[in-house]
């Protein structure tokens, strides 16, 4: 571990300044510390967040949900709102990590995570993302677990985190504060797929802080579930996961939210299964052909090429799990 | 002398250590508090092969706290005298910065020492190795292998051509790593020319021997400390290179030295279970009635040491046929040097035999049970030697009633629960019942307290609770009056603590040693007028909670405290041994035993499931049950590792290994341990050791994957072939 000063913030304003002088926020620290022991990461300054006033979890007044980016895994999960209104989000965080690590980790650290890329990882290997123009080891290494969706020449990691796929699918939004004051971008712009830079992850401007990850309200009811296809049961990333919300009325899908995790270099909405559910009924055949469409533009690797069929799958079972047949 | 009472052997106890560990105070090779240590920190290579041509210390030296970086450009020349115990194997073992080669990934080629642990971590970042690098080789399928070690009986090729059925089936294991829990770690300090480590060991004298060679010492002058491991597997049956830089650090700083292995490094060269390419043909009539095997097997190993393992015992000695053939061939790659894991040989083994005899069950529609049952031997074959015990039959028998064989549906893909397709599986294990020579040291005191003392390990098992409730009988104590005291090289030389035979070697050293004070006891009592067992025959007295009576008069007697004080003894000491029978062995001695699996496979996602395993063991006596449980449970789940998530791997490009941590090296966790249950057949083999017991921990493990892989096979329908099992196979 590189030497590094600490300091230690009370209010958003001094963090934002902090931030802005070149300071790395910590909260959890599950990732960061972590990675900075294998020197992966070594900032010069941190700024631990943890003590700011960023935990709350409040229903917005149209009826959707802001989660403090400080809220830790756990407690989000646990939340009676979080769990009634988006089943999907507390589905997708008690999927991820250890008990422990919920304990310890925050929503806003939870989407800020990086890759698990055994050569990112590894100072010894080349890593576009960890050192620009070194190269990807991954591409032509040993990429089962990396992504068939969004990659590029320079990255084919994945975005590990289960619940930014649900926040993805969901079309969340991220409330962002910086030295000229607050803003708030889709999730989906948050996230950046790797292109030629895939050392940039975010869509962070210099200083800025997570302050919360906005739900938008939908129609209710609205059901909603995360699956996550994995090798053990537990405490281990995604092969492949979706998360799914279907909103049902007179018997026909009148809303459909659908992303998928372990495959993308970002998590990755799909506008086109989302699109085939509509206005439909649910049957057997229609999860079948919505999740046909799953796997469009997919790009596998030597070691992932599983990876196609079993997202086919993976959509089209929890289609079936979350929206039932008649 | 008359046979003691046992009330403390066969008692399901727990750990008699269990409130040591449970607080923290059991100390690990880690935790030792010795004065002034300071931290190193080993650099690993960055490249699968080459030389070192720069090595850059500077920025290193200059870091606050670093005392020293050695590497093979400042390290004294170490005599390494040849030295062929210590588990080295064939080959000329890595000299540790020795000189510019580079053999593997991850080799050290520095050690930084500083005040601080977070100094030498730091150090070790900074140091900047400069290297000519070479194409490494690390793939089996693509090296030359050396030439193969071969058995032969009968004319299995001739025999294979005419057989009626024949099946030709290729296998591939992967590497496995032990990860334990505790990481390798030792502390080495230097008192003028002897040297003491503490160190995660399981066996004090390998290591006190192995070191004693690196530096050119006499045996007496390293002492080698280790009363507690947490998990071994086999990793810490030799004295690895890590534990050379320790002490040669602590000699060049002059300080004592901690040196703690990095999950990551426990991964770079502190041994593995090797991969196999594993080609097996039978031969046999249409009931399954085994003609001929050939065995075609190529495994890993280091290009700097041959390591074998007992792979080929099973293949001839575990089902009846008159003609064998086998070849092993060892593949020298850029690769640190395998060690033996968890039932070595036998584990990889089993699972290429035990499927194969599913799929010839299959084939033929009879029944997997039934097959085995056709082909047991009446002597074993290898050898022409009666078995000194083989209970076989009934294992399969009782686990066949226990787990409801009966209800399993003999064609694949015909049980589903929704999305899930359930199977079951059963295969036979067999594992070589070790022994060596032990010995240990009793000691009564006039207290009516006793101590035992012997160099051996406990990893885990509970060697220290076993140990305990044979010395209590043979001494005729209570539990709680007699303390075990091992890992130490002072204490009487004990084998490695592994292969599964401390119960049967330092076990029977230990009885015989409190059986030699016992009888220094009863002949003082019998020989003293004012005895109240004076004048009664030796033979005809026991004793029972610390009191030596007539057998057939309790009252009659007298406590040991009574007799000591009398006789102005502060206390009684003997020395005992255990040596297998010297000269050509006998009988042929195995442990068996038939596991069963059930699992559940996703029919679409491809996802297995266990959802129970049982297993029976013919292990002989069962010395301490409730530990006994431990160690079959903790096989099974390792069974269930290898079968289904555990695989070491490595890019070819450049000889790294790619998943060295737990996030990416999967072992199981608790979710994927289900239902578990081991039996053990009530007996003993007292042909095997005074004991009666053939060791536990090696055999728990062996059948399980096979066991699973052929129930995944009657879930699906699908035969893999290749561990792990994974979802790729099965969508």
């Amino acid at each position: 571990m590189h030497p590094f000063t600490y300091t230690r913030v009370s209010d958003t304003g001094e963090a934002v300044n902090a931030g802005h002088r070149g300071g790395r926020y910590i909260a959890g620290g599950t990732t960061l510390v972590d990675l900075m022991r294998e020197t992966v990461e070594h900032p010069e300054s941190l700024v631990d967040i943890s003590g700011l006033p960023l935990r709350e979890v409040t229903v917005t007044e149209r009826g959707g949900l802001r989660i403090g980016a400080l809220v830790t895994m756990a407690e989000a999960a646990a939340h009676p709102k979080v769990r009634t209104l988006y089943p999907v989000i507390s589905e997708a965080l008690e999927l991820s990590a250890s008990a422990q690590l919920r304990n310890m980790a925050t929503v806003g650290g939870n989407i800020m995570q990086r890759t698990r890329c055994t050569y990112f990882r590894d100072v010894t290997a080349a890593c576009n993302k960890r050192e620009p123009g070194s190269g990807c080891a991954a591409l032509h290494g040993f990429n089962r677990s990396h992504a068939i969706l969004g990659t590029s020449e320079s990255c084919v990691a994945t975005h590990p985190s289960d619940a930014a796929v649900a926040f993805a699918a969901l079309e969340a939004q991220v409330h962002l504060l910086g030295p000229g004051g607050g803003r708030r971008i889709p999730f989906a712009d948050f996230l950046l797929r790797p292109g030629n830079t895939p050392d940039r992850e975010q869509a962070l401007r210099r200083g800025e802080l997570i302050t919360a990850v906005e739900i938008p309200a939908l129609p209710r009811p609205l059901k909603s579930g995360y699956l996550k296809v994995r090798d053990r049961q537990s405490y281990e990333f995604a092969l492949t996961s979706a998360a799914v919300a279907l909103h049902l009325r007179g018997g026909l899908i009148r809303e459909a939210k659908v992303a998928v995790g372990g495959v993308g270099t970002v998590p990755w909405k799909l506008p086109a299964v989302e699109q085939h559910l509509l206005g439909e009924r649910p049957s057997e055949s229609l999860w079948e052909a919505a999740a046909a469409k799953a796997t469009a533009g997919t790009r596998p690797l030597e070691h992932n090429r599983f990876k196609v069929e079993l997202l086919r799958r993976t959509v089209e079972r929890q289609l079936r799990i979350v929206g039932g047949t008649k | 002398m008359s046979p003691q009472p046992q009330a403390a052997v066969g008692a399901p106890l727990s750990r008699v250590d269990g409130r040591l560990k449970v607080t923290g105070k059991a100390l690990y090779a880690a935790e030792h508090d010795v004065d002034g240590a300071v931290h190193a920190v080993i650099v690993d290579a960055g490249i699968g092969r080459g030389r070192i041509t720069g090595i850059d210390t500077r920025s290193a030296e200059t870091h606050p706290g670093v005392l020293k970086v050695i590497h093979h450009r400042n390290a004294p020349k170490l005599p390494y005298r040849d030295n062929s115990g210590s588990n080295n194997p064939e080959g000329r073992r890595l000299r540790v910065f020795q000189d510019d080669r580079v053999r593997f990934h991850g080799q050290p080629v520095a050690v930084v020492v500083a005040t601080t642990l977070e100094a030498a971590q730091h150090g070790a970042s900074l140091v900047k190795v400069r290297y000519d690098a070479e194409q490494p080789s690390t793939d089996l399928t693509k090296a030359e292998p050396d030439r193969p070690t071969n058995y032969a009986r009968g004319d299995a090729e001739a025999a294979l051509r005419s057989a009626t059925v024949r099946l030709d089936l290729t296998y591939r294991t992967a590497r496995n790593h032990h990860n334990p829990m505790e990481p390798h770690a030792t502390i080495a300090r230097w008192d003028g020319g002897k040297l003491t480590v503490w160190d995660k060991t399981q066996w004090v004298v390998g290591t006190q021997t192995e070191l004693a060679a690196v530096f050119g010492l006499e045996t007496d002058a390293v002492r080698v400390i280790s009363p507690f491991v947490g998990g071994g597997f086999g990793t810490s049956l030799r004295c690895w290179p890590h534990v050379v830089v320790a002490a040669l650090a602590a000699r060049e700083t002059k300080r004592p030295v901690k040196l703690v292995l990095s999950r990551k490094q426990m991964y770079l060269g502190t041994g593995f279970r090797p991969s196999y390419e594993y080609r097996l043909r039978l031969g046999s009539d249409r009931r399954g009635r085994l003609s001929a095997a050939v065995h075609d097997l190529d495994a890993e190993t280091s290009s700097y040491e041959k390591f074998t393992e007992s792979i080929l015992a099973a293949g001839q000695m575990l089902y009846s046929m008159p003609n064998v053939s086998q070849a092993y061939r060892t593949v020298p790659l850029d690769l640190p040097t395998p060690l033996y894991m968890r039932g070595p040989g036998f584990q990889t083994a089993s699972f290429v035999i035990e499927s194969a005899m599913d799929e010839l069950a299959h084939k033929l529609g009879v029944d997997p049970i039934e097959l085995r049952r056709r082909n047991e031997p009446n002597e074993d074959e290898s050898s022409g030697l009666p078995f000194s015990t083989r209970r076989l039959r009934e294992c399969y028998t009782v686990g066949a009633r226990e787990f409801g064989w009966h209800r399993r549906a003999p064609r694949p893909r015909s049980t589903r629960e929704g999305d899930w397709l359930i199977g079951r599986g059963m295969a036979a294990g067999v594992y070589d019942t070790a022994r060596m020579p032990a010995q240990a040291r009793a000691r009564l005191d006039a207290d009516g307290t006793a101590l035992v003392e012997a160099a051996a390990t406990d990893m885990g098992p509970g060697t220290y609770t076993s140990q305990t409730q044979v010395a209590a009988d043979a001494l005729g104590l209570t539990v709680r009056s007699v303390t075990f005291r091992l890992g130490d090289s002072l204490y009487p030389p004990t084998p490695p603590h592994g292969g599964s035979m401390t119960m049967a070697s330092v076990g029977s050293a230990t009885l015989d040693a409190c059986n030699n004070v016992r009888r220094q006891a009863i002949n003082m009592a019998v020989e003293d007028r004012e005895s109240p067992l004076y004048g009664v025959a030796a033979d005809d007295v026991v004793v029972r909670g610390g009191r030596l009576h007539v057998k057939n008069d309790p009252t009659r007697g007298e406590t040991y405290r009574r007799l000591l004080a009398r006789n102005d003894r502060t206390h009684l000491e003997a020395d005992g041994s255990f040596a297998p029978p010297s000269g050509p062995e006998r009988h042929s001695f195995y442990g068996y035993n038939a596991t069963f699996a059930e699992v559940a496979v996703d029919a679409t996602l491809g996802l297995v499931r266990v959802r129970r395993v049982l297993g029976v063991y013919d292990a002989g006596r069962i010395i301490s049950p409730k530990l006994a449980d431990s160690q079959a449970l903790g096989g099974m789940v390792g069974g269930i590792g290898t079968a289904l998530l555990e695989r070491t791997v490595t890019d070819h490009r450049d000889g790294r290994i790619v998943n060295a941590n737990l996030a990416d090296y999967l072992v199981p966790v608790n979710a994927d341990v289900p239902d578990l249950k081991a039996i053990y057949l009530d007996g003993e083999d007292r042909e095997a050791d005074p004991l009666g017991v053939k060791g536990l921990g090696e055999l728990v493990m062996i059948g399980v994957a096979p066991a699973i892989a052929n129930a995944v096979f009657n879930a699906t329908g699908r035969r893999v072939r290749e561990l792990p099992i994974t979802a790729e196979a099965l969508l």
